[in-house]
């Protein structure tokens, strides 16, 4: 799969115009075509294009990603490594918000249903899905660091500062709050609709009839059955989440695998794009094995193996 | 319903502590910036170039490297004239053959003193193609270069060049005790640029973040004086925007800004507008080998249907010059040359004249771009209303720069793909530059004639202010540049805009100019402050 990956990503960055030595060039300040051409060939790119594939593939196989272009001294995998740490920071921290919340305000609107509170939570939901993740990390960049000047507006670590985990926490939560939104919105919906479902079954009635206190139904009771659909939506939603990523490091400069994405297909780096999409990939595979592992964690009805 | 809302509660509450407690103790031990540093978007805009190091394979980001290393000469703070850096002068012979530079007394930040064996030894980095340089072939006139002792450089040319100078300011000094163990075809890959490097200038390396920042510390020994600041920090944006907002929010002191933000610092006393000539001349190039632009009627018609003061009134807020060649500065401007000022009906009677609806009438003309600006957006709109009002039907298309480089430098080109192109070109500090943009010797494969310009005059008017070595007699040979392009309009001239920086009202004595490719120029980062 990841091969096949690997080749559709050659493909489609050769189909693309212009290569990474177009994009060295200051179209204000130009170069001689001859440099040019002395750099193509010394970078190999002169070559036809399945040997330059097969070539790339040999050295993956033996866990050799090669060497970024942009940056003449940096091998692929020890930059898309060193950026996996970052993104999953975020992107789990942006997790961590969204089902917390996403299940806490669930429950809220399920509970009272049709109050004014679940209307008002319905309306900020909806706002909340249909928001895409550039606009909204424009708008809490604008309000929270600009205005405000509550958080700051990019960035993992305050350059020239010695590290600290409360200054690491201080540039996390923007991004990971506005990260959250979306997903945290999709799972408050879910949650609402699938909750409600289950309040109506014989088993919550039988419950409640016992005179189990309401909390305890719905916490005990209601709330674990109600939860799968949720852990399949948290799933499939990880390669949204990536896309989310890509935005928002973007836009806060957050050093992650979407900057270092977006920065290499801005130069057309090929060895950087392709080592990077096929990690991510690779991550995307591992976690829908998760979610399906995690499916038997919650529903006993569904066992490993 | 008392019992339902505990678990509402205890459900709030579980979210508001993943959010705020960590806000809490973020924001208790907030970060305040040291007035000893100076953070700014050094390498935003056109002129920086993120992530670059190694000053030999610099297209530009000169701002930035200018702060530790120091090239022998370079321009003043106003790009006009060329002065000492680490040579403390230099003598130019009558013939313009012979260079030679008188030595400072410098030390690199490791303590080893800078000799002339060290520029030597640059020269030989720059001049050869195999270690990467972009300077190889800019430097193909030097024949020799030899250090008679430690403070004399002298470099001799095979024939004389006009613009030798403006290239040695772009060569940066490297010290060859650091370096030499290095094979030249290795040194490109080499981490010690962004790991170790020593420069001669008043601040040294002293950290890179993977695609954060550069920071640089004092160097307390520098022959111009100890530094004001204690360190310099040159954060990486993604885009200005994103250097905006951080200065706005007042984690960085400086930036480079796009013209069409400036009114919002216009009048803000927390910070202070820089305004400098960009340098650049913005044009309108027909592609020559189409067919459509063959007569200069039609050429004409173009200049005079745009109307260039209403776009720069309005646009450009009045910060830019009309072009009616490739320059604006006076010296190099002729008397007598067509302003070419707004005339749409004078466009149409020409059109007519011409039979533009035989040539071409109003089949769309693709015109391509790299600039996806929002000013270059609304410019273009604007052109393609006024070019639309004479019948003329141009179709902008913005693309990223290596589509548009593989494009338009395409030794084969789809002429359907770029009938004509916006674009830009430097015009200065060294007349010279515009060159390979006109000479026809310049066509692609050979270089960046991008609008396949065919002109003889042209090239011949080139060919000899470019070999020209007399500055007076210079910059008359350039005036008969400029007049071979008012009459024969290779390119639709338009302006030379202006570009801004903005700096916190904070930091004094800061030097900053919107150079071409960054400079370097004189920017004495040692005098650098910032006020509590």
């Amino acid at each position: 799969m990841l091969i096949a990956l690997s080749m559709l990503i050659f493909l489609m960055l050769r189909l693309a115009p212009g290569d990474p030595i177009d994009a060295y060039i200051d179209p204000n300040i130009p170069m001689s075509p001859a440099d040019l051409a002395d750099l193509r060939s010394r970078l190999g790119l002169d070559q036809p294009l399945p040997l330059q594939y097969l070539g790339w593939l040999q050295q993956a196989l033996t866990g050799n990603l090669g060497y970024s272009i942009k940056r003449l001294d940096q091998p692929v995998l020890g930059l898309v490594l060193s950026r996996i740490g970052p993104t999953v920071l975020l992107m789990g921290t942006a997790l961590v918000f969204a089902v917390i919340a996403g299940i806490a305000f669930g429950v809220i609107s399920a509970v009272r249903r049709n109050s004014i509170a679940d209307l008002s939570l319905s309306i900020v939901a909806l706002a909340g899905i249909s928001s895409p993740a550039f606009l909204s990390a424009l708008i809490g960049l604008y309000v929270f660091s600009v205005r405000l000047h509550w958080m700051p507006s990019g960035g993992m670590l305050t350059p020239g500062e010695e590290f600290s985990i409360g200054d690491l926490l201080h540039h996390l939560i923007l991004p990971a709050a506005l990260l959250s939104v979306a997903q945290g919105a999709l799972i408050m919906r879910y949650m609402r609709a699938s909750l409600l479902e289950v309040l109506n079954q014989d088993y919550v009635r039988t419950a409640r009839a016992k005179g189990v206190h309401k909390f305890w139904v719905i916490a005990k009771h209601a709330l674990r059955n109600a939860l799968l659909p949720i852990v399949t939506l948290v799933g499939s939603t990880i390669g949204l989440a990536i896309g989310g990523a890509i935005f928002i490091e973007s836009v806060f400069n957050w050093p992650g695998m979407g900057l270092l994405l977006v920065d290499a297909v801005q130069t057309r780096d090929y060895p950087v794009i392709m080592g990077a999409t096929l990690i991510i990939g690779a991550c995307v595979i591992v976690v829908n094995l998760l979610t399906d592992i995690t499916y038997a964690v919650v529903d006993p009805r569904i066992k490993v193996g | 319903m008392k019992r339902l809302s505990r678990l509402s509660v205890a459900a709030l509450g579980a979210m508001l502590s993943t959010v705020a407690v960590p806000a809490l103790v973020a924001s208790a031990i907030a970060t305040q910036a040291e007035a000893a540093t100076l953070s700014g978007g050094f390498d935003v805009g056109p002129g920086g170039f993120q992530g670059n190091f190694n000053p030999l394979a610099a297209t530009s980001g000169f701002t930035w490297l200018s702060v530790y290393y120091e090239p022998l000469i370079t321009y003043d703070e106003k790009l006009q004239k060329v002065v000492g850096a680490l040579a403390s002068s230099y003598e130019v012979s009558p013939d313009q053959m012979t260079y030679t530079f008188k030595l400072a007394d410098a030390k690199w930040h490791d303590g080893k003193p800078f000799t002339a064996k060290d520029a030597k030894f640059t020269m030989g980095l720059a001049m050869d193609a195999k270690t990467g340089s972009v300077l190889a072939a800019r430097l193909k006139a030097v024949s020799s270069v030899v250090a008679p002792d430690d403070h004399t450089v002298v470099i001799k040319l095979s024939a004389p060049s006009g613009s030798l100078l403006d290239t040695m300011t772009k060569v940066m000094m490297l010290p060859e005790h650091a370096l030499s163990s290095i094979p030249a075809d290795q040194l490109a890959k080499s981490t010690w640029w962004s790991t170790t490097p020593i420069g001669t200038g008043p601040f040294k390396f002293t950290k890179y973040v993977s695609d954060q920042y550069v920071e640089l510390a004092a160097n307390t020994d520098y022959r111009g004086g100890k530094p004001a600041l204690e360190r310099v920090i040159n954060r990486y944006f993604a885009n200005p925007a994103a250097a905006i907002a951080a200065l706005r929010s007042g984690e960085i002191q400086f930036t480079y800004v796009d013209s069409n933000d400036v009114p919002t610092f216009k009048d803000n006393k927390d910070f202070k507008v820089i305004e400098g000539d960009s340098f650049v001349v913005n044009y309108l190039g027909f592609n020559h080998d189409s067919p459509i632009w063959k007569d200069v009627r039609v050429r004409k018609a173009v200049m005079y249907a745009i109307n260039r003061d209403a776009i720069i009134k309005s646009l450009y807020g009045g910060a830019a010059k009309p072009a009616n060649c490739a320059y604006v500065a006076e010296q190099l401007i002729p008397q007598g040359i067509d302003n070419y000022a707004y005339d749409p009906e004078k466009a149409k009677q020409l059109l007519t004249e011409a039979g533009w609806d035989q040539i071409n009438g109003g089949k769309p003309i693709t015109l391509l771009t790299y600039y996806t600006t929002p000013l270059a957006t609304n410019v273009l709109a604007a052109v393609q209303a006024m070019l639309a009002q004479v019948g003329i039907n141009i179709v902008p298309r913005a693309v990223d720069t290596p589509t548009y480089n593989s494009i338009v430098l395409n030794a084969t080109p789809d002429i359907a793909q770029f009938q004509m192109v916006y674009a830009g070109l430097q015009n200065g500090p060294d007349a010279g530059s515009i060159n390979v943009g006109l000479n026809e010797k310049q066509i692609p494969p050979a270089g960046p004639n991008v609008a396949r310009v065919r002109m003889p005059d042209l090239s011949k008017a080139l060919d000899t202010a470019l070999g020209e070595p007399d500055i007076a007699k210079r910059d008359a040979a350039y005036q008969d540049v400029c007049k071979v392009m008012n009459t024969n309009l290779p390119w639709a001239t338009l302006w030379v805009a202006n570009r801004y920086g903005v700096v916190s009202a904070k930091v004094k004595d800061f030097v900053w100019t919107p150079a071409p490719g960054g400079g370097p120029y004189q920017a004495d980062p040692q005098k650098w402050s910032v006020a509590e």
